[in-house]
């Protein structure tokens, strides 16, 4: 299928107008969060389990306690994505993921059989192989990628992890480390040694974690170099690969300007925003400090830089010849319809999970764009109701992040903002949001009901 | 310093597991070895580390290795005040050294650590990417035992600094109490932080009894009260207040108690916006002693930079109090019974909230039965510590109003030292063994916002235990909060934080788990 930009314009016009279900307002849709499906869920948990259980047999007698224990630790972290109900069930969404794939099977027909892709409803900019032939595809990263075939390099990635068994061989090499007669025998001398424990422990770790960190940049760049064979013969074109890691190499990039923002959305003529809300202490102890990159930092990442990533990719491809590739070819108003429907889901599932300022955060950024959308509006009233409850039961730390050197400097401003305001300003603020949109949005059930519950909040 | 806290250091004590990256808690087979089966790491000291009286982070000393037999390698963590790890110092020190106090001035952070070995009480002054700046040290001996008592004692009410204090980015002042014989004396020290230089103010006073507490800083100034047993006055203890440029490294003013009309004891000093200091204290008649008489009532001082006497104000018991109070001439209030002032809290719109507490003496059963049974003194009464009281000053320090905060009354004090006459000494005893409810006051700078905080013990239908209340200033009135303690953790402490938050301890004793959580008060 070609795309013309034209025809790409009139498509998302015509995705924006239907894909979003039911509920009109002022003709415009109005979201929907699509209900996870528990069933379906429970069904494919029991399914993993099984397979779990089943490579768990077939382990080598040779420490096999160990890489049992590591298997273990892998399975419970598979379980808890489906007990947190991460993975995204709605199967027009599979569908299309499923589709992806098939095409890279289709021009890759020796792939085994053996591993399953599924969003997953975070809003990390990321994707992974998570064990068992699961393959997750965070919906935070879906969102922001230009096209299908950045989507099939990063899917053939994590493909290639999966067929070269990176998982289970950085399991089998750290429990075949442990147990290495120099590893045990540093360790009792170590232990035998009454002075200098630690410095002995420390460049005996740093060692081995230099070690198993260059190991898994190595495993990068393998899945890298096979993404792109896998990828090759598809209809896509493979310099998709190369502007998907330059788009991983700037994602924590915001280009909101939440000090700005906020006072936006927030202000009222009868509870004007203040300045003391976004203010905070430059110093080290305020939680926004930029904190020094340490000498070995570099010697301990996990992946390689995308820079790095990208030239040696381009050398690979220099010569290939793609003359029939595309950027789309399964479903471009399906991409642009996911990629929308996707920024709410993912706010609904970090309300879901308990994390509130990050829901507060995501729909601010959309509320940018669409400021009277009545879900948005909606949410941030619910978000604002939720963190008042739990401030109020002296619990507001469980939904809410505190500010810390880690995170983007917009999210921080944000962070700060929640931890800048007393009880009643909380409140306050949500009132006034929330009444600026009273009478337009009185046709939206939830608005009503959220806006009631901040009323009475208010008044109490 | 709030140390965190001694109890609660009971709980860091236990054994930390360094666990480095992700080899750490594996291998179970007999004769195997495991990263954390070779090597831990102890934690020695924690507390707060404050900046003009708030809470602005919090350190960790860890005992990180052993070194040689004098030796040990220590790693010094720093928490933001948002529990963020931001800064890791490692170091090698004797092998007996504590760490006592820590303070920040905004550009750089001071740590007072205690070297038994060396005999030095040393001050070590980081830049904020924890580079050793400068390092002070002054020897540690038998003068300084009285000190050494302060810090092994368990309880600041405040959470906030008792010795090192910093002075708005200049440096850092400590207040060392000193003691030769039954001589007592005290010291100034400051400690640049600009460039390495350091000065002793030592008093040349004749009397050979001096108490000196630090009561806070201005732009050039640090004010301290000071106590002397005066010689001329047949031991009779006198109030000082002292203000010590520390630019000019000069005594810029000492103002005797007996000065102005009537005698006053300095509890609590403020600097004004207009570069004035507002002191606030007891007043008594020349002819009381500030140590037996409970005082007239509460005075307000405005002294300007070099120690004049620029504005006055006195509110007596017996007159302005019991306007809002059923206060008697003695100050006695009914119920309540006597007042200790805590804190001092002027507001940018020039009101001044006093926060006070009672405490009073009452028969106690227990005592009386005892001192018949064994026919000796132990203490026929016992001291209870009763309500809270706010207390509100207009512009010119006149009492508008004073609202009584009701808890349950607690017994602070029991057997012999509840006998003790004088309602000061009863004040100091009760404060020495940590027998107030009140905790710690935090706030915006400019106290535009603060929360008074107190602990309190309830038994009602509804709940029964420890809980922590707060009473906040909005600016325009005031609102409650209250924490109850009583959870599913096997102990849990609340100790101070950053304006508007309380820190939350909670110990898990079987899954052997401490829980560090900030929590906004409401």
């Amino acid at each position: 299928m070609i795309c013309t930009p034209r025809l790409l314009l009139i498509r998302i016009a015509a995705v924006l107008s239907v894909c979003i279900p039911v509920c009109l307002f002022a003709q415009q849709p109005v979201f929907s969060p699509e209900p996870q499906d528990s069933l379906k869920l429970a069904r494919l948990l029991a399914l993993y389990e099984q397979q779990y259980k089943s490579d768990i047999e077939l382990l080598p007698s040779q420490y096999r306690k160990d890489i049992e224990e590591a298997y273990k630790l892998r399975w419970n972290n598979i379980r808890e994505k489906f007990d947190d109900k991460e993975i995204y069930t709605d199967s027009a969404a599979q569908n299309y993921l499923n589709r992806l794939i098939a095409e890279i099977r289709r021009v890759n027909p020796d792939l085994p059989l053996g591993f399953t892709c599924y969003f997953s409803r975070t809003p990390v900019p990321n994707a992974e192989y998570i064990g068992e032939g699961i393959i997750l595809f965070n919906m935070g990263l879906f969102t922001r990628l230009n096209n299908e075939g950045e989507v099939i390099f990063i899917l053939c990635h994590e493909i290639s992890h999966y067929v070269l068994r990176h998982s289970e061989h950085r399991i089998e090499q750290y429990v075949a480390t442990l147990n290495s007669k120099e590893t045990q025998e540093a360790l009792r001398s170590i232990k035998k040694s009454e002075y200098q424990k630690g410095q002995q422990l420390e460049s005996l770790t740093k060692g081995l974690t230099f070690n198993s960190r260059r190991h898994s940049r190595d495993h990068e760049s393998q899945a890298d170099s096979m993404a792109v064979e896998l990828m090759r013969h598809t209809s896509y074109r493979v310099s998709n690969a190369m502007s998907a890691l330059a788009l991983l190499d700037t994602i924590d990039n915001d280009p909101l300007n939440m000090s700005v923002h906020l006072p936006d959305v927030f202000n009222s003529p009868e509870f004007p925003f203040k300045k003391r809300w976004i203010s905070y202490d430059q110093g080290l102890l305020g939680g926004h400090a930029v904190l020094k990159k340490e000498a070995t930092a570099d010697s301990l990442k996990t992946h390689p830089d995308c820079q790095k990533r990208i030239a040696l990719l381009t050398t690979l491809t220099k010569s290939w010849s793609q003359p029939a590739a595309r950027n789309f070819l399964a479903d471009s108003i399906q991409f642009l319809s996911l990629q929308n429907r996707f920024r709410y889901e993912t706010i609904e599932y970090c309300y879901q999970s308990k994390n509130f300022t990050r829901s507060l955060f995501l729909t601010l950024e959309l509320l940018a764009i669409h400021s009277d959308d009545p879900w948005l509006v909606t949410e941030t009233g619910l978000v604002f109701n939720g963190m008042y409850n739990a401030q109020k039961k002296h619990a507001l730390s469980k939904v809410a992040d505190l500010p810390g050197p880690y995170f983007t400097e917009n999210y921080n401003l944000v962070l700060q903002f929640i931890q800048n305001l007393y009880l009643d300003e909380m409140i306050s603020i949500n009132y006034y949001f929330m009444k600026k949109h009273d009478p337009q949005l009185n046709f939206y059930k939830p608005f009503h009901t959220t806006f009631e519950t901040t009323q009475q909040l208010f008044k109490n | 310093m709030d140390h965190l806290p001694r109890r609660g250091q009971f709980f860091f004590s236990l054994i930390l597991i360094f666990l480095a990256s992700f080899f750490a808690k594996q291998a179970t087979a007999q004769d195997k070895l495991s990263f954390d089966k070779v090597y831990t790491v102890y934690l020695r000291n924690s507390g707060t580390i404050t900046q003009q009286g708030q809470i602005k982070g919090y350190f960790f000393l860890y005992q990180s290795d052993k070194v040689d037999k004098h030796t040990n390698e220590y790693t010094l963590q720093i928490l933001d005040e948002n529990l963020n790890k931001v800064s890791s110092i490692k170091f090698e020190d004797s092998k007996t050294l504590s760490l006592l106090e820590s303070a920040y001035d905004g550009s750089s952070i001071s740590f007072l650590f205690k070297n038994v070995e060396s005999n030095t009480l040393d001050m070590k002054i980081y830049t904020l990417d924890g580079k050793l700046k400068f390092t002070y040290s002054r020897p540690f001996d038998k003068q300084t035992e009285d000190l050494m008592k302060q810090y092994a004692a368990m309880h600041t009410d405040q959470g906030t600094n008792k010795n090192v204090f910093d002075i708005r980015g200049s440096g850092y002042v400590s207040v060392l109490p000193l003691r030769d014989g039954s001589q007592r004396s005290y010291e100034v020290d400051f400690y640049s932080s600009q460039s390495k230089k350091q000065w002793t103010y030592t008093p040349m006073d004749e009397e050979k009894y001096a108490l000196a507490e630090y009561l806070g800083s201005t732009d050039s100034l640090v004010i301290i009260e000071v106590m002397k047993k005066n010689r001329a006055l047949s031991g009779q203890v006198t109030s000082h207040l002292v203000g010590l440029n520390f630019i000019t490294r000069k005594k810029v003013f000492e103002i005797e108690e007996g000065r102005e009309q009537y005698k006053i004891v300095p509890a609590n000093v403020s600097s004004l916006p207009n570069g004035n200091i507002l002191v606030m204290g007891s007043y008594y008649d020349k002819n009381e002693s500030i140590v037996k008489d409970y005082g007239l009532g509460i005075a307000m001082y405005e002294l300007s930079g070099s120690g004049k006497v620029i504005n006055k104000s006195y509110n007596s018991w017996e007159g302005d109090f019991s306007r809002f109070l059923h206060t008697g001439s003695n100050g006695k209030i009914d119920d309540i019974g006597y007042l200790y002032v805590h804190r001092m809290i002027r507001t940018p719109d020039n009101n001044l909230f006093v926060v006070c507490e009672g405490y009073k003496k009452q028969a106690s059963a227990g005592g009386i039965a005892l001192s018949v049974l064994v026919g000796a003194p132990s203490g026929a009464t016992k001291v209870v510590v009763t309500d809270l009281v706010i207390m509100q000053f207009d512009p010119q320090y006149k009492i508008t109003g004073a609202t009584i905060y009701p808890k349950t009354h607690n017994t602070a004090v029991g057997g012999a030292a509840s006998d003790y006459n004088s309602q000061h000494a009863l004040a100091a005893v009760i404060k020495a063994l940590g027998g107030f409810d009140y905790e710690f006051t935090t706030g915006e700078p400019d106290n535009s916002n603060f929360t008074i905080c107190y602990k309190n013990s309830e038994k009602t239908s509804d709940y029964k235990g420890k809980t922590f209340n707060s009473i906040r200033y909005t600016g325009t009135k005031f609102t409650t909060d209250k924490i109850e303690l009583k959870t599913n953790a096997s102990d849990s402490r609340v100790f101070p934080a950053k304006p508007g938050s309380v820190m939350i301890l909670e110990f898990f004793k079987k899954e052997k788990k401490v829980d560090l959580r900030l929590e906004k008060l409401g």
